[in-house]
C-alpha cells in the first residue's frame, strides 16, 4: 500500500535559523501520525513544507523529499504541487476564525472545492452540522468556533485528500468542543481512510487521538515511536520533561508541578533558606511539599477578614448599534469571596462572564448593582497578571523602568531611596527565576516565557493585596506554564498572597487554587475544595468540563 | 441589507435637513446684508424696505425658512443677488462642468492608486524609485502641480491646452458633459479636444488622493494577503491570481472605499482651485465670484449643493462597505 505521506531528509533553513533539521517519517493511509512539541520547535514549518507551501519563497531554503501518495515532490521548488496541494493534501488550521474569509458564505466558499449545492450540504451533514442549509447562507462571523472549525473540517474533506493536516485543531476552541471536533476528525479519518499529520503543543490531545508520535525539538526529531509506548515511558530527557509537565486532574496539587527547573529551584532553595541542590533532591523524590513554605503556618487560608468580597455584583453590557440598542446580562447576583491567603480559581468557558469578575474586582469595570470590597490593609493595591503579558507590558519601557514604574506608585516604594529600590527590583526578579541582567532589556527582547516573568515580578515587587490572574499560562508552552505555576504557588504560600485565577482549564486550576468556583452564562454554579474536585463537582455543566478534561 | 439600506437612508435625510438649516442660518445671519447686495450701496430707503420685502426678509424666521425649503425642494434655488438672475439658471452650465472634472478625476484617482498599489508592491529598486516619486508628488498641493504642469505640458512642450473645457464653443448637447456629448453626437474630434482639456486640471485634482488610496490599498492587500483564510485559500490549492481575485480584493476595499469618501469631499474643494487656474467655468469659480461679490444666496446654494454631494457619496461609500463586508449590514 502507497504511503499517504512520506517525508525524507526534510531540512528547513530560514535566513538566520533553522527550523527543521533532517527530518524523516512515514504516514500510512487511516493512520493519525502526531507531532508534538513546544513553540518554536519547527512543527507548523513541516506543516506547510508538505503541502508545498514553502516553495518560492525569498529567505527560505528548503532540502530532502516529500512523497504525498506516491508522488514525489521538491518541497523547495512550485513544480508539481498544483492539483496535490488542496487535492490530495488539505488542512485544517488552529483558528477557524481567521481561517475562514469574513466576505464569503460558508456556501460560496464551501461551493468552490465541493462543486455543488448537494455535495456542500452534504459535507456539513457529514461534519454533524444540523442545519446545513442555514449554515450555508451564514458568513463566518455568525458562527460559534465549534461550527466554524466543522465547516473548517468539511472544507479539508471535500476533495477526499489522501492526507489531512490537522494543525492544532482544537487549541482555540473551548475544552468541551474540543472532544467532539477530536472524536469528528477521528471518525472521518476512518471513514475515508485518509492519512492525518497531527500538529499539536498538547501530549493530551495527542494522546487522545495519535497512533504514533514524533517528538520535536529545535527542528529535530528526539523521539519517535507508538503513542502509547513514547508517551507512557519515554526514553528522551526532553520528553520526560515534557510528559511530566502536563497537568491531569490527578498530579499532586500539594507539590511542585513537573521536572525541577534550575531557575525556579533557584528561587525556592532562597526562599527556603537550603541549597539549591537539597531542595532539587526533595523535589525530585517528591518530599518537597508547599506546606513547608512560610506563610502557611499563621493561620487557615481561610481566617480573618476576606481579601475580596463580591456581594450580588450584577453586570450588563449594551449592545447593537443606534435604534436597535439592548442591553445583555453578563453577571446575575454573583457572590464571590476570597478570603486572606486563599487562591480561588474561577473556571468557566468563554463568554461566562469569568473574565469580566476579574475586571470588576480590578476595579477596571463597575458593577451595575452589587458591592466590591477589597481588604487593602494585608498589602498594596490590586494587581493583575493578563494572559497575553508581551502586551501588557509597553514596549519602549527597559523591565528597570516597568518595575520602578509600580514601585514608585506605592507607599513601600516612595519611602526607599534609589539604591533600595534597586534592591527591590533584584528580589523581585529573583522571586520569579530571573537574572539581574533582564533589568536593562526590552519586553521585545524577551522570550514569551520571560515575559510572562517580567509581568509577574512587576506585580509583586510590592506585595499587592490582592493579585489577579487571567489565564497567565494558556498562551504558554507547557514546561514554561508548569515554571509559572510553581511561581505563583510560591509566591502564594512564601508571601501569602491572596489570588483569583481566572482559567478555562480544570487542571491548573486545582493545582494553583485551594477552591474551584465554576460559573457558568454570568451565573456562579458551585464552589468546591480543589483536593476532592473529581468527587466534589455534582452541577451538571462541572461534571461536563470535567469529562472535557482529556485523561 | 434593505433595513441598513432604509436606516441609512433615513439618516442621510437627517443629515440633509440639518444641513439646509445650517446654511439657512448662516446665510440669513452670517453677516453681510442680502438686501445691500441686491440693491447696491447706494439705494434709498424705500427701494431698501421694498426689496426687503420682495425677498421675504419681513418674515418671521420659521416662515422664512419654511419657504426657503419648499421652494428648494421644487428645484427653485432663489435669484443671484448680484446678477438677479435665477441661482438655477446660473449653475445649469456650470455644475455638469464642475461634474465632469470631478467624475473624472475619481475615476483617475482610483486608476492612480491601483496602478500605484501594485508598484508598492514591487521589489528592489524600481519600487523605491517610484514610491519617491510620487510620495513628492502627493505631499505637493494641488496649485502646485497644475502650475508645474501648465509650465512643462503648455508652456515647454505645448501638448496641452492652458484653459477652458474646449476650443470649439460650448457643447450643443443634452448631458453638458463635453466628452459625452461629442460621443453621443458623434463628433470624435470634439470630445477628444474637450478631453485635452481634462488631463492637467484632473491630474492635479487627483494625484494627491490617488496616492493616499494607493498606500491604503497596498496595506490592505499586504494584510489580507498574510491572512488566516489566505493561507487556507493556498491550502485548497488556489493559484496566487485566484487567490487576489476571490478574497484578496475584496478585503483590502473597505478601507480604500472609507478613504475614498472622505477624499471626494477633500477634492470638491480643491477644485475650487483648479477651476481658478485653468478658468474652468464651474461650480468653484462661481463660488469665488459670489464671494467677491457678497453674493449670499448663491454661495448658501453652492455651499448647501457641496455639502449635500459629500453627504450623498458618504451615504454610498456605508452602503459599498455593506456590500463588502457582511459583518457591518449583519452585526
Amino acid at each position: 500500500m502507497t504511503a499517504a505521506l512520506s517525508v525524507a531528509s526534510l531540512s528547513v533553513n530560514y535566513t538566520r535559523t533553522t527550523a527543521v533539521d533532517d527530518v524523516s517519517f512515514t504516514i500510512e493511509p487511516g493512520q493519525c501520525f502526531g507531532l508534538v512539541g513546544e513553540s518554536g520547535s519547527g512543527k507548523s514549518t513541516i506543516g506547510l513544507a508538505v503541502q508545498g507551501l514553502l516553495t518560492d519563497l525569498r529567505g527560505v531554503t528548503t532540502h530532502g523529499t516529500v512523497t504525498v501518495a506516491g508522488t514525489p515532490l521538491d518541497p523547495s521548488k512550485e513544480t508539481g504541487w498544483r492539483g496535490v496541494r488542496g487535492h490530495r493534501v488539505t488542512t485544517v488550521f488552529q483558528d477557524p476564525m481567521s481561517s475562514l474569509d469574513p466576505t464569503m458564505t460558508i456556501g460560496r466558499l464551501l461551493g468552490l472545492v465541493a462543486g455543488s449545492t448537494a455535495e456542500s450540504t452534504r459535507w456539513l451533514e457529514e461534519v454533524e452540522i444540523r442545519e446545513p442549509a442555514t449554515v450555508l447562507r451564514s458568513y463566518p462571523h455568525q458562527l460559534s468556533g465549534g461550527m466554524r472549525q466543522r465547516v473548517m473540517i468539511a472544507l479539508a474533506l471535500a476533495r477526499r485528500p489522501s492526507l489531512l493536516i490537522a494543525d492544532e485543531p482544537t487549541t482555540a476552541l473551548d475544552v468541551s468542543v474540543q472532544a467532539q471536533i477530536l472524536k469528528l476528525l477521528s471518525r472521518e479519518r476512518e471513514q475515508l481512510g485518509c492519512g492525518v499529520l497531527f500538529i499539536t503543543h498538547d501530549l493530551g490531545v495527542a494522546r487522545a487521538v495519535c497512533d504514533e508520535v514524533a517528538v520535536l525539538r529545535e527542528g529535530k526529531i528526539v523521539e519517535h515511536g507508538s503513542t502509547a509506548v513514547t508517551l507512557e515511558n519515554p526514553q528522551n530527557p526532553y520528553t520526560q520533561r515534557l510528559v511530566a509537565s502536563r497537568l491531569t486532574l490527578h498530579s499532586d496539587r500539594g507539590r511542585p508541578v513537573g521536572l525541577p527547573e534550575a531557575t525556579v529551584v533557584a528561587s525556592m532553595a532562597e526562599a527556603r533558606g537550603i541549597q539549591d541542590a537539597d531542595l532539587e533532591r526533595q523535589w525530585t523524590e517528591g518530599s518537597l511539599r508547599w506546606s513547608d513554605f512560610r506563610a502557611e503556618d499563621e493561620g487557615g487560608p481561610r481566617a480573618g477578614a476576606p481579601a475580596l468580597e463580591l456581594a450580588k455584583v450584577k453586570k450588563s453590557f449594551s449592545t447593537g448599534g443606534f435604534g436597535r440598542r439592548h442591553r445583555k446580562d453578563v453577571l446575575h447576583d454573583v457572590n464571590l469571596r476570597v478570603g486572606t491567603r486563599e487562591s480561588v480559581a474561577l473556571v468557566g468557558e468563554s463568554g461566562s462572564g469569568k473574565s469580566t469578575i476579574l475586571r470588576i474586582a480590578a476595579g477596571l469595570e463597575q458593577p451595575d448593582t452589587g458591592d466590591v470590597v477589597v481588604d487593602r490593609r494585608r498589602g498594596e493595591g490590586v494587581q493583575v497578571i493578563f494572559q497575553d503579558a508581551g502586551a501588557s507590558l509597553t514596549p519602549w519601557l527597559t523591565v528597570r523602568s516597568l518595575l520602578m514604574e509600580r514601585l514608585g506608585n506605592t507607599v513601600t516604594g516612595a519611602g526607599l531611596d534609589r539604591s533600595q529600590r534597586e534592591a527591590h527590583l533584584r528580589t523581585a526578579l529573583e522571586r520569579v527565576a530571573l537574572p539581574a541582567s533582564v533589568l536593562d532589556a526590552k519586553p521585545a527582547g524577551l522570550s514569551g516565557g520571560q515575559r510572562q516573568r517580567v509581568a509577574i515580578a512587576r506585580a509583586v515587587v510590592v506585595p499587592p493585596s490582592l493579585l489577579l490572574c487571567d489565564e497567565p499560562t494558556s498562551a504558554l508552552d507547557v514546561s514554561l506554564a508548569c515554571s509559572v505555576l510553581n511561581l505563583l504557588n510560591l509566591l502564594r504560600h512564601d508571601l501569602g498572597l491572596p489570588m483569583l485565577f481566572v482559567t478555562h482549564d480544570l487542571a491548573a486550576a486545582r493545582v494553583i487554587a485551594d477552591r474551584v468556583v465554576v460559573i457558568s452564562q454570568g451565573a456562579i454554579v458551585e464552589s468546591v475544595p480543589s483536593d476532592d474536585l473529581g468527587a466534589a463537582i455534582t452541577s451538571d455543566y462541572g461534571r461536563r468540563l470535567l469529562d472535557a478534561v482529556l485523561s | 441589507m434593505l433595513r441598513f439600506t432604509l436606516s441609512r437612508i433615513g439618516s442621510l435625510v437627517i443629515v440633509l435637513f440639518a444641513l439646509s438649516v445650517l446654511i439657512f442660518v448662516v446665510s440669513r445671519f452670517g453677516g453681510g446684508d442680502p438686501v445691500h447686495a441686491y440693491v447696491g450701496g447706494n439705494a434709498s430707503p424705500d427701494a431698501i424696505a421694498a426689496a426687503r420685502t420682495r425677498l421675504g426678509l419681513d418674515q418671521p424666521v420659521v416662515v422664512q425658512y419654511w419657504d426657503y425649503l419648499t421652494r428648494l425642494l421644487q428645484g427653485d434655488l432663489g435669484l443671484s443677488l448680484s446678477t438677479k438672475r435665477p441661482v438655477a439658471d446660473e449653475l445649469s452650465s456650470r455644475l455638469p462642468a464642475t461634474l465632469e472634472l470631478a467624475v473624472v478625476t475619481v475615476i483617475l484617482s482610483i486608476v492612480i492608486g491601483l496602478v500605484l498599489a501594485r508598484a508598492y508592491s514591487l521589489r528592489g529598486r524600481a519600487g523605491g524609485i517610484i514610491r519617491f516619486v510620487l510620495f513628492s508628488a502627493a505631499s505637493a498641493p494641488a496649485f502646485l502641480i497644475a502650475t508645474c504642469g501648465l509650465l512643462l505640458f503648455f508652456g515647454q512642450l505645448g501638448w496641452l491646452p492652458v484653459a477652458g473645457r474646449t476650443s470649439y464653443g460650448a457643447s450643443s448637447g443634452l448631458s453638458g458633459f463635453y466628452v459625452l456629448d461629442g460621443l453621443l453626437t458623434g463628433n470624435i474630434l470634439y470630445a477628444f479636444d474637450a478631453l485635452k482639456h481634462l488631463i492637467l486640471p484632473a491630474t492635479a485634482a487627483s494625484l494627491g488622493p490617488g496616492v493616499a488610496l494607493a498606500r491604503v490599498l497596498a496595506d490592505g492587500l499586504d494584510t489580507s494577503l498574510r491572512s488566516g483564510y489566505a493561507r487556507t485559500a493556498r491550502s485548497l490549492g488556489e493559484t496566487e491570481s485566484q487567490l487576489l481575485r476571490r478574497h484578496g480584493l475584496r478585503n483590502a476595499a473597505g478601507p480604500v472605499l472609507s478613504l475614498l469618501g472622505v477624499q471626494i469631499g477633500m477634492m470638491l474643494s480643491s477644485l475650487v482651485v483648479v477651476e481658478q487656474i485653468f478658468s474652468w467655468n464651474g461650480l468653484g469659480q462661481y463660488l469665488v465670484t459670489a464671494i467677491n461679490a457678497a453674493d449670499t444666496n448663491s454661495v448658501a446654494t453652492i455651499s448647501l449643493l457641496l455639502g449635500a454631494v459629500y453627504v450623498v457619496v458618504n451615504t454610498l461609500v456605508d452602503l459599498g462597505l455593506a456590500v463588502l463586508d457582511p459583518r457591518v449590514r449583519l452585526s
